[in-house]
């Protein structure tokens, strides 16, 4: 009888161990999955930016300066290695991308091209679908890492390899430091 | 992704259970209406009303057959349901050539990354000149996003990706598949059942097969008890969590409770479905168990009421904001107004850059002045550099295969108000498809001149007579010269955009495209923007009829 009681326990947390194990690998499959769409609309943007600067720089004659940091900044997206360094190499393209709209502005002629607002369009969809995606895999991670530390399955976690903490998409300290908030609405409010 | 209150609205497809059940349950009702009707006719003697409702075998066979019937009903509408809700609003595809559209493909497919791509939406665009949008799926996993022509003109692209947004709330929280089976088990029927009794104007009502939809329509109306108004707080709630934006959201909520909902063109059995309801009900504005228990959709004051307190803002900011927003649209005066030396070395204008561009005479060597300042040539011009160009470059390769049904020369695809028409250089006249006329009327990029405005109240007062001949003499449609159509070059027919803007044009309603002679379109355009609406003239007496008959020239 005991003989009995041991193996249906044994069986028990065999079965534990393995539903564990599976739903972990998945979570991790999910978060590195995440992290591949946001490698696709970074590609997406980089083939992108050089058909844009062609179409403007005719009009754009006095803003070389602006034009020549669009593509130092993607060429040096394209060329960055690791995490960390490709974070910063993409924020920093995506400030340069930030501010050549803002130049763009000054220019009428452009507002009507048809062809520059199509590319502007499909730019501006890209940077939404990065900002997206990199939002999916900071939920993906938390959920991934909140697994991770409860309290059974830590246990499935430290004892198997290949379940290292996946790290947050951190934002630019430039995006930290302008929060686009409507500030007249915010000041009739507090006023 | 922690979508906690998407899972608990999972677990509550109960709901189905219970519609299947009602379904059922009218079917039994119904069949047994149905047997006590014919009972005296049937050949079995003996029986009598009370053997009737105690005969088990005759019980099980009604019971059988109304299982069996609400089974097939409920597996061709729910399985169906989508392609239902497409055939009846009518719903299309966005059309890939206009700009605006382009965009809704884009946002679609930046809330689908969002939401992880869980499901497959597909976004279509309603033709009509209302404000709303809804979601569908059906238990084929078939989704759609619906909006308006109107909705999507209107609002900006940040206000778009929470309308999109949350509505793919809806269709990843499950509750969208229960209110679409509601919807398609009573709704369409008695949707169908609504434009029918609206085009014979009631008297169809008396046809027997008609009060079985009737039937229909007060239980979709009893359904609603089981779709829960709270619903709709929690897709804001989501649209707010995948977009980080609530003031957005608030904006269009806004703008959706002062303007036409769509009541006439979106039925009343698939209103559940919509982001508000068609009609302006005292109940959705209200709250307690009755509003609670009988509405669809929370009170809109309650909606925004909550959004401006994730954003920080007050509900006077936000009207100042969006009127203030609005009337500076339809206020602005044009930046730059350009005069422009025609054929004959008249001085025409002033033009926008837009009106400029469009000028059937105007060539790289036309004279432009803006307004007193240098004479140039055209080509001399940095502004309309690159416009031009490009103008010039397609002349040669964007030639259409199609004729102007005027004056004979090629149409050119031109893009007017961000979609694809095409146009005469020569006469000045506009082509396109029935389908664009809704989108280009409710856009407002194309700004009036004086001139248009000018013309708008004239053609008013003229076309007010010209209708009023054209019904006292039946014989004037014979005189018009009808122009055919450049498509299947059959005759198009001249008739009023409406009775209420009396503007001319030609359709061909074989090929369902529309001609608009020089300046028509505009005039269309800025009679509605003004609402500048025809008013019911006085009927002339006897003497005076044919004054007007001799002054009105009918083509």
């Amino acid at each position: 009888m005991i003989g009995w009681i041991l193996l249906g326990a044994a069986t028990l947390f065999l079965l534990w161990v393995i539903i564990t194990y599976n739903s972990l690998i998945s979570l991790r499959n999910n978060v590195q999955n995440a992290w591949k769409q946001i490698d696709i609309q970074l590609k997406r943007r980089h083939d992108l930016i050089p058909n844009l600067v062609s179409a403007v720089k005719g009009a754009m004659e006095f803003e070389q300066d602006t034009l020549e940091k669009v593509i130092s900044a993607r060429a040096k997206a394209v060329s960055s290695v690791g995490a960390q360094e490709k974070a910063g190499a993409e924020n920093m393209l995506t400030e340069t991308l930030g501010k050549l709209f803002a130049v763009m502005e000054n220019y009428p002629d452009l507002k009507s091209n048809a062809n520059i607002i199509q590319l502007q369009e499909e730019l501006t969809s890209t940077e939404n679908k990065i900002s997206f995606s990199r939002q999916l895999y900071n939920d993906l991670v938390a959920n991934y890492r909140i697994r991770q530390e409860l309290f059974p399955d830590t246990i499935i976690a430290s004892v198997f390899s290949g379940f290292q903490k996946e790290v947050y998409f951190e934002a630019s300290a430039a995006d930290r430091a302008v929060p686009i908030v409507d500030t007249s609405i915010r000041k009739s409010h507090t006023g | 992704m922690l979508w906690t209150f998407i899972d608990i609205e999972r677990q509550k497809s109960w709901r189905i259970v219970i519609f299947f059940s009602v379904l059922i349950m009218l079917y039994l009702l119904m069949s047994f209406a149905l047997a006590a009707s014919f009972y005296p006719l049937f050949p079995f003697s003996g029986f009598s009303m009370k053997l009737f409702f105690q005969e088990p075998s005759f019980l099980l066979v009604v019971f059988i057959s109304s299982v069996i019937i609400a089974s097939i009903h409920f597996c061709l509408s729910s399985l169906n349901a989508v392609a239902y809700i497409k055939k009846s609003l009518p719903a299309l595809a966005p059309d890939t050539e206009d700009e605006i559209h382009k965009q809704l493909i884009n946002i679609v497919d930046e809330i689908q990354i969002a939401s992880g791509r869980k499901i497959n939406i597909q976004c279509l665009v309603i033709p009509s000149l209302s404000v709303n949008a809804l979601s569908a799926v059906d238990l084929r996993g078939n989704a759609i996003i619906a909006i308006t022509e109107g909705l999507l003109s209107r609002i900006s692209r940040a206000q778009l990706e929470t309308v999109i947004a949350h509505e793919a709330c809806h269709i990843l929280s499950g509750d969208c598949l229960e209110t679409t089976i509601a919807a398609s088990l009573f709704g369409i029927p008695s949707a169908a059942v609504e434009k029918v009794c609206n085009a014979s104007e009631g008297r169809i009502f008396f046809v027997p097969a008609f009060l079985f939809a009737w039937l229909m329509v007060k239980v979709s109306c009893m359904l609603n008890m089981f779709i829960s108004r709270e619903r709709e707080y929690r897709a804001d709630a989501g649209a707010v969590r995948m977009t980080r934006n609530p003031l957005a959201l608030a904006e269009v909520l806004y703008l959706l409770s002062r303007r036409w909902k769509g009541i006439g063109h979106i039925g009343a059995g698939i209103e559940m479905l919509c982001i508000m309801n068609t009609s302006d009900s005292i109940l959705d504005e209200s709250e307690g168990w009755l509003a609670d228990l009988m509405s669809t959709h929370p009170p809109v004051n309650k909606r925004i009421k909550i959004l401006l307190q994730m954003a920080h803002a007050g509900t006077s900011e936000l009207t100042r904001q969006i009127d203030g927003g609005e009337n500076k649209k339809l206020n602005e005066v044009p930046e730059y107004m350009f005069y422009a030396l025609d054929n004959k070395y008249q001085w025409q204008g002033p033009f926008t850059v837009m009106e400029l561009a469009v000028l059937p005479w105007l060539s790289a060597d036309t004279w432009i002045s803006n307004n007193g300042d240098a004479l140039l040539k055209a080509s001399q011009l940095q502004l309309f550099d690159v416009m031009l160009r490009k103008r010039f470059a397609s002349d040669a390769n964007a030639v259409s295969d199609y004729l102007c049904p005027s004056c004979r020369n090629p149409l050119i695809p031109e893009t007017y108000e961000k979609t694809k028409i095409y146009q005469c250089r020569f006469c000045g006249g506009s082509l396109m498809d029935d389908v664009k006329l809704p989108r280009i009327i409710v856009r407002k990029d194309v700004k009036y001149s004086e001139r248009i405005n000018a013309l708008s109240r004239i053609t008013l007062s003229e076309n007010q007579l010209r209708q009023l001949a054209r019904n006292k003499n039946n014989s004037a449609k014979a005189n018009m010269n009808l122009l055919y159509c450049p498509k299947c070059k059959s005759r198009m027919n001249r008739t009023f955009y409406s009775m209420a803007y009396l503007v001319e044009l030609d359709r061909c309603s074989y090929c369902g495209i529309s001609w608009f002679e020089k300046d028509e379109l505009e005039i269309l355009q800025c009679m509605i923007d003004n609402r500048m609406a025809s008013t019911p003239l006085p009927l002339p007496d006897a003497s005076e009829k044919s004054n007007v008959l001799n002054e009105v020239h009918l083509e």
